[in-house]
């Protein structure tokens, strides 16, 4: 049997904690092997190992059959590793191109050929069908097209093992599929690939092999015919975790938030948001469903005051909220879950406090005449930290130190009791392991249950199903159709979500 | 709760200042020994000049105080974001408009020196507030409008010397202040003065502001993650533009308590330098109001050492000018490795 990739006895110390316990992995050349596991579980971390970020404490990491220790992703990477982080690294300031090869420029007479780093950048994305255009700049571009170019760095760089962490957290299920037939025809081309994921369906779907772990330590090694998807969940939260629609009973119909006619542009100035009509009752979840970047971003920000609009009004309680600050917006009752996490939704060099205390910084009891009692914010932080599962080991922590999905869980603590009852959320379970994903699904529909009112953005189309009462389509920044969520068919949402009129196409 | 103002990181940080301080005073030593002079008289030099008596430690804190008032300037600034390389500039607007004050009005002893404190603040703030104006309007990069503003508060301060506000006789100097308007002096022996003490009550207090105010909070959010900030409801441009009036207000008081304190007029190029100086000794704590205290402290030795080393060895003041130079150098390059240290860490750059 040929191994590309084998870790025996990894053990990985962040002071007392112990995020990998000797950990054994065999990953065999021309497979795709999932690593799954709860939020915290020390995914992230094993693979930091593997590929230089981290120094285990203990352990051996050998590749292609030779021992090899791993100082630096340098070494990794001439080994032939590439890795795609969960959090991308990307310089936003810089195009694709200059981005997919940062730190190996292609010189002319010592100055960086911009034109040929194109062509090559244009001449990769092609053949491996990772459409992006190579000479824009990253600052406006989506986290799917992020994700894409982070990819062809990996592939610039000649990797033939590549590690994956959570690659389709971000994507819609249609980019998955693309993105795995991708990494499928790199298999055939003897490639290796390490994949992280939550979603068990996919996992299921694309891997040969796959790996639990939990607690920091190996629970599994199995083919995938081996197993169900309940033996998965079993092993991973030990219970069952069920995704069935949400029971529900209906809301007050308060109209809370009314949009009309609104238009906005997006950071290149170009449309985002065409003509959108919408509205949200209390006691109703609406939910947003589209391939991630037509116009989905834009419509949280303009509602949250974070965007101009260009035109239009949204009505916030029978009040303009257009030209409003997000201070103000926020003080009438919006709650926002933002979609990119890391810049928007936490301070990384910032504690946990720090960051539950944003935005009610100027409440009691966390300030007293603007004097803030550190100890009261604390003790709020470790109760919220307690009723939402946060996994660290206490409210001084520095938010990045937490492993992915907690930090999606800090943003969702802080936003579902700002007291806020209109819930602006996007990607609520973005990365998120599937029992925590179960709590924050029953979160929202308390929420739900306590009249509030939830306009609901995300790309996972189970979680719509799950959730909504009624689903709006967003294509190229224009609502196609609303569909009843109790009576979701898959067949018409994914014409509307490809820009096609399904009553039009019926007629046809 | 003095624990919970220090920086979190602090070992790591103090470890990696010490390391640069380290590797710069090395470098010095090579410079040193390449104008011939023994790098170890020239330290012991410096040593006995900045501490060797009573007189001398007083010389060293007189130093010391325009620096620390200007770091905690620049530590304001850091903290919101901002880099206020105007300092400089707003010391000697704040000098000359507490001069100003000074000898142009006879009032009352403490009204005096308040009043006159007060116009150095306010010039201070005045002389900032246009490029913070542009900064929080158009973006334009603070950095390069109050390094440019500064070249005017230099000349634009010598012109109301020269031609202007001349004492008649000899030098470029404003008549001398009121003795009213004078700040107390410490000690018989020298003309250190309350100023030292003003620095100091500011640094805490600053340090205080910074981690117990919810304004504190809000500012210091804005200076880490602005795009947080604003999602969480801070209005982004009006930090930034109080963070820059606050800074440049300190800055004003820097060149306030120099005049009212020191020189007792304002003099051409009365106080080279101590407005950048107060910048690295803020970068050199990495922000930290109170870490300033001992970065300023390490200036004002060198500066004051110096004045021995032209007496005692053959080695020029310049040299100081060298090796405050390399620690910039070791200190920026702390700074960028530990950027890169932070390698696992988040998605963006920033300063
Ligand atoms: N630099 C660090 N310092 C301290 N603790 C850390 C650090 N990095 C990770 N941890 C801790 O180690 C544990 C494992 O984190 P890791 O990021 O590997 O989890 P994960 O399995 O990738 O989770 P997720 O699915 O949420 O991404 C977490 O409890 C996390 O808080
Ligand atoms: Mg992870």
């Amino acid at each position: 049997m040929d191994i590309a990739v084998k870790l025996q006895g990894i053990t990985k110390r962040f002071d007392a904690f112990t995020a990998n316990d000797r950990i054994d992995l065999s990953v065999r050349r021309g497979e795709i092997h999932a690593i799954i596991g709860e939020n915290g579980a020390g995914k992230t971390t094993l693979m930091n190992v593997l590929f230089g970020l981290l120094q285990p404490d203990e352990g051996t990491i050998s590749v292609n059959g030779k021992p090899l220790v791993v100082t630096s992703p340098a070494v990794a990477i001439a080994e032939g590793l590439g890795m795609v982080h969960q959090h991308f690294k990307l310089v936003p300031s810089l195009t694709v191109a200059d981005n997919i090869f940062l730190g190996m420029e292609i010189r002319k007479r010592g100055l960086i050929d911009r034109k040929a780093q194109i062509e090559q950048a244009r001449t990769l994305s092609r053949k491996f069908g990772l459409n992006v255009d190579p000479a824009e700049r990253v600052a406006g571009l989506s986290v799917g097209i992020e994700q894409r170019i982070e990819i062809l760095k990996v592939l610039a760089r000649n990797a033939r093992i590549i590690i994956l962490d959570e690659p389709t957290a971000v994507l819609t299920p249609q980019e998955s599929r693309d993105l795995f037939a991708t990494l499928r025809s790199f298999v055939e081309d003897g490639m290796t690939v390490i994949f992280i994921s939550h979603h068990l369906e996919e996992v299921m779907a694309v891997s040969d092999t796959i790996t639990v772990l939990r607690d920091g330590r190996v629970v599994a090694t199995r083919g995938k015919s081996e197993l169900s998807k309940r033996e998965l969940v079993r092993m991973m939260v030990g219970r069952d975790v069920s995704f069935d629609r949400r029971p529900r009973s209906p809301g007050s119909g308060r109209a809370v938030l009314s949009v009309s006619d609104l238009w906005a542009r997006d950071d290149r100035r170009l449309p985002a948001l065409k003509a959108v009509n919408l509205s949200v009752s209390a006691g109703e979840i609406v939910g947003i469903a589209g391939v991630a970047g037509n116009g989905q971003t834009e419509l949280a920000e303009v509602l949250s005051g974070l965007r101009p609009a260009s035109h239009g009004s949204a009505l916030l309680h029978g009040k303009e909220l257009l030209e409003h600050s997000p201070a103000e917006i926020r003080a009438r009752g919006l709650a926002h879950v933002p979609g990119d996490r890391l810049a928007r939704g936490v301070d990384g060099n910032a504690t946990l406090s720090a960051n539950m205390l944003m935005g009610r910084q100027r409440k009691q009891p966390y300030s007293r005449r603007g004097l803030i009692d550190w100890r009261a914010v604390d003790r709020e932080t470790k109760a919220l930290m307690q009723r939402f599962d946060i996994r660290a080991r206490g409210p001084r922590d520095l938010a990045s130190s937490l492993s992915g999905g907690n930090i999606q869980k800090v943003v969702l603590a802080r936003e579902f009791t700002a007291g806020g009852d209109f819930l602006l959320i996007d990607q609520p379970t973005r990365g998120v392991d599937i029992g925590a994903q179960e709590a924050i699904h029953s979160e929202i529909m308390r929420q739900r249950a306590d009249d509030k009112a939830i306009l609901l953005i995300s790309t996972q189309l189970d979680e719509l199903a799950a959730l909504a009462d009624r689903i709006l389509v967003m294509f190229e920044g224009r609502i196609m159709g609303e569909i009843d969520g109790a009576a979701m068919d898959e067949e018409s949402i994914g014409l509307m979500m490809a820009g096609i009129d399904p009553v039009a196409a019926a007629e046809v | 709760m003095i624990a919970s103002l220090l920086p979190r990181n602090l070992r790591r940080t103090l470890a990696g200042q010490l390391l640069a301080l380290a590797i710069a005073l090395a470098l010095g030593a090579v410079v040193i020994l390449m104008i011939d002079e023994n790098p170890l008289r020239v330290f012991a030099t410096l040593m006995r000049g900045a501490f060797g008596d009573s007189e001398k430690i007083a010389g060293t804190l007189l130093q010391t105080t325009p620096i620390l008032i200007c770091g905690v300037a620049a530590c304001i600034g850091l903290r919101g974001g901002m880099f206020n390389v105007g300092i400089e500039g707003q010391l000697f607007l704040g000098g000359f408009a507490a001069a100003w004050v000074g000898f142009s009005f006879a009032l009352p002893p403490v009204l005096h020196v308040l009043v006159a404190v007060a116009a150095a603040v306010a010039a201070g703030a005045a002389w900032v507030s246009v490029p913070a104006y542009f900064r929080v309007r158009f973006g334009a990069n603070e950095v390069v409008s109050t390094i440019l503003a500064n070249y005017v508060a230099v000349l634009l301060t010598s012109y109301f010397t020269i031609f202007l506000f001349k004492r008649p006789g000899g030098w470029s100097e404003t008549p001398p202040i009121l003795p009213s308007a004078y700040l107390p002096e410490l000690f018989s022996f020298s003309r250190l003065n309350i100023g030292l003490l003003i620095g100091l009550a500011l640094a805490v207090a600053t340090a205080l502001f910074f981690r117990f105010t919810t304004t504190g909070y809000a500012v210091t959010m804005v200076g880490s993650a602005p795009k947080f900030a604003e999602y969480g409801g801070i209005n982004v441009r009006r930090a930034g533009f109080g963070v820059l009036l606050a800074s440049g207000a300190v800055g004003g008081l820097a060149g306030g308590v120099e005049t009212l304190g020191v020189h007792h007029r304002f003099m051409e190029g009365f106080a080279p330098g101590f407005g950048f100086d107060g910048l690295i000794a803020a970068l050199l704590a990495n922000g930290s109001p109170i870490g300033t205290i001992f970065t300023a402290l390490f200036f004002g030795a060198l500066r004051a050492g110096s004045l021995l080393l032209e007496v005692d060895t053959t080695a020029s003041r310049e040299i100081i000018t060298v090796i405050q130079a390399l620690i910039i150098l070791a200190v920026s390059a702390d700074l960028l490795l530990r950027r890169k240290g932070d390698r696992t860490g988040g998605r963006r750059w920033k300063f």
